[in-house]
């Protein structure tokens, strides 16, 4: 397990540095100064352009270059806003951890659905409910994020007038913007109408966490069906079954269990998948995360930001795939078995 | 065998039971989570916030929250009337300059000299930096003044020290200099006489900010702030502001007029025009500007939003190249102002939402003149002037279209084409010709176009903002696109602007309207008018032609007042229908 371990972080780590390669390189191939295009700082700011270009090594070899700013990113200077002048690191936290917000709350909405909803499928294999699961869950996995978004929108908060559109909160509520995610900074702030605040918060959360959920949902449905049916008929279930453990019994402790395996593998590929349509999700909501601030600023042309939300995202997708592998390893010992066996 | 296979089905459904029982939690939180805006949410208290709040979605970031430093419309209505006052108002109903932060003023010296009385104890905001320790007075004037006129003033450069609207109006060239003269008195010392100076002092561009915050900022080194975390004594207090999301305000519980009813304001900024659109309609939105009027009348099914209109100070025009034959001909201008069909185009390009112009200056105006030539759609007058000016069989010519939407033309190239197929009855065969746009300026201020479709959108109320930018000598190669000039107009015009008093300057617009009119070296086509939709408890927000949106007013009325007013409404109505 420690060797499978270092290995993986091994690769993760060497991953992220190919990752700082070409974010570096991005500057170079961005139009425009590459200095202001890493920093944020223009050249019409002489003295500060100067002194950055000592600091950042600008006279010297590109390796050099390369040195500079992969030891300023790790001390977590990443340059400013082009737009907004503001430091990009700092603004990213909060943004950072409404994306977290959202995608999480996606993510447990989808497993906590998905998962029983495939083990109800796979136990009721081939009957009605059987087939209405599997077919919504294939016709839903066919619509892409925007339109199931736009459709939505139309139904739930147009036609029905049930839910709010955009935004996390309705402005009104003076919620100080403390760590990014909404629930948090009610659940701190000192107002006076916490729980209608709450209340108003999580009607803004339905619409987005639901549109994000979509996707991962049916494909965990998918996969715990056919994970749980591969799992019933192996030997071992035939064999409780024969010494007459109960059906409950044997689903929850023998089945389930295994099942699971190829779910958790799965988690983290969704995940990157989740994290593509948050990027969309946020754009049409108006939801404060990166994915919104990504798009924003691609539209402004703020290099610095968009270095720093692609960075970010990358490597949330990397940590989180390294971080179920390693828990994949760890939980399951066969599958650790079929790994050192190869080598 | 048998035995065995009937257990494990039994076993199933009582699987699926248990599975549905942990389903079941999950759905009814979705559904909780749905569902309250139907019935409980009717029993229920509104939260304070939401009661005596109004939610504008504004269609963009404002670039500072100085009006000074930008001439953004963005920028003017999320700051000029909601944070600022000004010396003076200008008042739409009875045109005229009403007092503001000054009570009084004078022209002294042949108005060379102005004199202003300012209003004593007005409060400035504070915010969590800065505690007012006076109030108001002359020296605020002067700083707020002297920071754009003056090159060695601290705050000059300060956040870029570029103050167009000051500089496009000439104002940055008329004041001499602003003194104060007591600690309510202050004198504005001109170059030359200027009737548009008080007009100008009237805009939402020149704004009183606090000399002590300037002084405070300056001795923490954070001048910058100036325009960022601003002060001034208007009726809303700024509390935050976060870039594409919301700037927040509250009520100045001091403010020297009636403080505003709404005890908060908030701008939730909405750049994409149908989410507003849909936002209005459920309700995120109170009030909010540039709707999609034809979309939003057929998805208003219950007649929750109203939509208002305004007319905009802007004019859309068809300029003649006056220094190009057959344009240097005032008859075959006439014909062809005679030949096109501009009601048609008022209903075609802006959809009904726009007004036919007879003049340059919009109805509104105060010297605006009935009498001008009107110039009707008459083909056959047309052609008769056409054969007097000795083009009986026509000629070609050229009409050039902008490339791009504006304010007063949201399709100058469709409009072009209506105006080439109306040329074809009478004759003249025309060709439509485009650039992309700053190649266009570039080849419009050269001259080298026959006529073109272009327009203004005036800065201020006083008339000569619509003519001398437009059709004076000095002009040509800027806003004169007719090329137009009219040594005898040149100086009808500044005679108009050395008189201060309306009814000495009155006469002298009457004819300039009637040269210009007689003469058409631009044919006028339309006011476009200026929307916003609100829901329907809202009252109050005002949209003044000349300036940016005011929330001063704004209230929202309660289920009564909303029943009440709609009564009323009804009522008056009725009362109208009746013979007399």
């Amino acid at each position: 397990m420690i060797r499978y371990t270092l290995r993986r972080l091994m690769l993760l780590i060497i991953t992220l540095w190919l990752l700082s390669i070409l974010a570096f390189s991005l500057n170079y191939l961005f139009p425009g100064d590459p200095l202001t295009n890493m920093t944020g700082v223009r050249t019409s700011d002489p003295l500060l352009y100067e002194q950055l270009q000592q600091a950042r090594g600008f006279d010297h070899s590109i390796v050099l270059q390369y040195t500079n700013y992969f030891s300023h990113i790790i001390s977590g200077d990443w340059g400013q806003s082009l737009v907004t002048q503001r430091p990009v690191f700092e603004d990213m936290q909060v943004f950072f951890v409404a994306t977290l917000e959202l995608s999480l709350l996606a993510m447990s909405v989808a497993f906590l659905a998905g998962v029983p909803l495939g083990v109800l499928a796979a136990v009721r294999q081939r009957k009605l409910s059987d087939r209405i699961i599997m077919g919504i869950s294939l016709s839903s996995y066919s619509i892409p994020v925007f339109w199931l978004a736009q459709l939505f929108i139309l139904l739930f908060a147009v036609k029905l007038n049930w839910l709010p559109i955009t935004g996390q909160i309705n402005p009104l509520y003076n919620i100080d913007n403390r760590t990014g995610s909404i629930l948090l900074d009610i659940w701190f702030s000192d107002t006076d109408y916490k729980l209608a605040a709450l209340r108003d918060a999580a009607q803004h959360l339905v619409l987005p966490v639901a549109v994000l959920a979509i996707m991962p949902l049916t494909m965990l449905v998918r996969i715990t069906r056919t994970a749980t049916l591969e799992v019933l008929q192996q030997n071992y279930i035939r064999a409780a079954r024969a010494r007459g453990l109960s059906e409950p019994h044997l689903l929850w402790k023998h089945a389930l269990p295994n099942a699971m395996q190829p779910v958790v593998l799965q988690l983290g590929l969704q995940f990157s998948i989740l994290i593509t349509n948050t990027i969309i999700t946020e754009a049409i909501f108006n939801w404060p995360g990166i994915g919104s601030w990504l798009i924003k600023g691609i539209y402004e042309r703020d290099y610095p930001v968009i270095q720093g939300t692609l960075l970010t995202l990358a490597g949330l997708i990397l940590l989180v795939n390294v971080l179920v592998e390693l828990y994949h390893a760890w939980r399951y010992p066969q599958v650790r078995k079929e790994l050192y066996a190869e080598h | 065998m048998r035995a065995m296979r009937s257990n494990p089905k039994q076993a199933t459904s009582t699987f699926t039971q248990c599975l549905q029982k942990w389903l079941a939690p999950l759905s009814v939180t979705v559904l909780a989570a749905c569902s309250p805006a139907t019935e409980s949410e009717k029993s229920r208290v509104i939260p304070e916030p939401l009661q005596h709040g109004l939610i504008y979605c504004s269609e963009g970031n404002p670039e500072s929250f100085n009006p000074q430093l930008g001439t953004s419309g963005t920028t003017v209505d999320a700051t000029a009337s909601q944070i600022y006052d000004r010396l003076l108002d200008f008042d739409d109903q009875s045109k005229t300059f009403v007092a503001a932060l000054a009570t009084d003023w004078q022209a002294l010296d042949n108005g060379t000299r102005y004199r202003f009385n300012l209003r004593e104890s007005v409060a400035f905001h504070q915010n969590f930096m800065f505690q007012p320790s006076r109030t108001f007075n002359a020296d605020d004037v002067v700083f707020s003044f002297q920071r754009w006129l003056d090159k060695n003033h601290p705050y000059h450069y300060v956040n870029g020290g570029q103050y167009p609207f000051f500089t496009s109006s000439g104002l940055i060239r008329l004041i001499e200099r602003v003194e104060k003269v007591g600690p309510y008195t202050v004198d504005f010392y001109l170059k030359r006489p200027d009737s548009s100076f008080l007009a100008n002092l009237a805009t939402d561009f020149s704004v009183i900010l606090s000399a002590e915050y300037g002084e405070q900022l300056r001795a923490n080194e954070t001048m910058g702030m100036i325009d960022f975390r601003p002060i001034g004594t208007g009726p809303y207090e700024f509390v935050e502001f976060r870039k594409d999301i919301l700037i927040r305000y509250s009520r100045h519980q001091e403010y020297w007029r009636k403080a505003p009813e709404l005890e908060h304001l908030v701008y939730s900024i909405t750049p994409n025009a149908n989410k507003r659109m849909l936002k209005l309609i459920t309700g995120e939105c109170d009030v909010i500007p540039y709707p999609l009027v034809n979309e939003l009348q057929a998805l208003d099914v219950d007649g929750k939003i109203k939509v208002a209109s305004e007319v905009n100070p802007n004019v859309a025009f068809w300029a003649f190249n006056t220094a190009k034959p057959p344009f240097d001909d005032p008859q075959v201008r006439q014909a062809l102002s005679h030949a096109v069909n501009r009601p048609a185009i008022i209903d075609t390009i802006y959809s009904g939402n726009a007004q036919l112009a007879h003049s340059l200056l919009p109805e509104t105006s105060w010297a605006y003149s009935e009498e001008v030539n009107r110039y009707p759609y008459d083909p056959k007058r047309a052609r008769e002037l056409l054969a007097e000016a000795g083009f009986p069989n026509g000629f070609m010519m050229d009409i050039w279209a902008m490339p791009v939407q504006r304010v007063y033309n949201p399709n100058a190239q469709r409009m072009a084409e209506l105006i080439q197929a109306d040329l074809a009855e009478i004759g003249v065969r025309a060709n439509i010709v485009s650039y992309e746009w700053n190649t266009f300026r570039r080849r419009l201020a050269r001259g080298e176009h026959q006529s073109v479709l272009i327009g203004w959108v005036a800065d201020h109320a006083d008339p000569d903002n619509f003519y001398r930018p437009i059709l004076s000598c000095a002009a040509i190669g800027s806003g004169n696109r007719a090329n137009y000039c009219n040594p005898a107009l040149d100086q009808l015009l500044i005679r108009a602007i050395s008189e201060t008093e309306q009814v000495q300057r009155r006469p002298l617009y009457d004819q300039i309207q009637n040269i210009v009119s007689q003469q058409v070296p631009v044919l006028p086509i339309a006011n476009s008018l200026r929307f916003q939709a609100h829901q329907a408890d809202i009252t109050g927000v005002e949209l003044p032609p000349y300036g940016g949106i005011s929330f001063r007013n704004a209230k929202r009325l309660s289920p009564a007042e909303l029943q009440q007013a709609d009564s009323d409404a009804k009522s008056d109505a009725n009362s109208g229908e009746q013979p007399q």
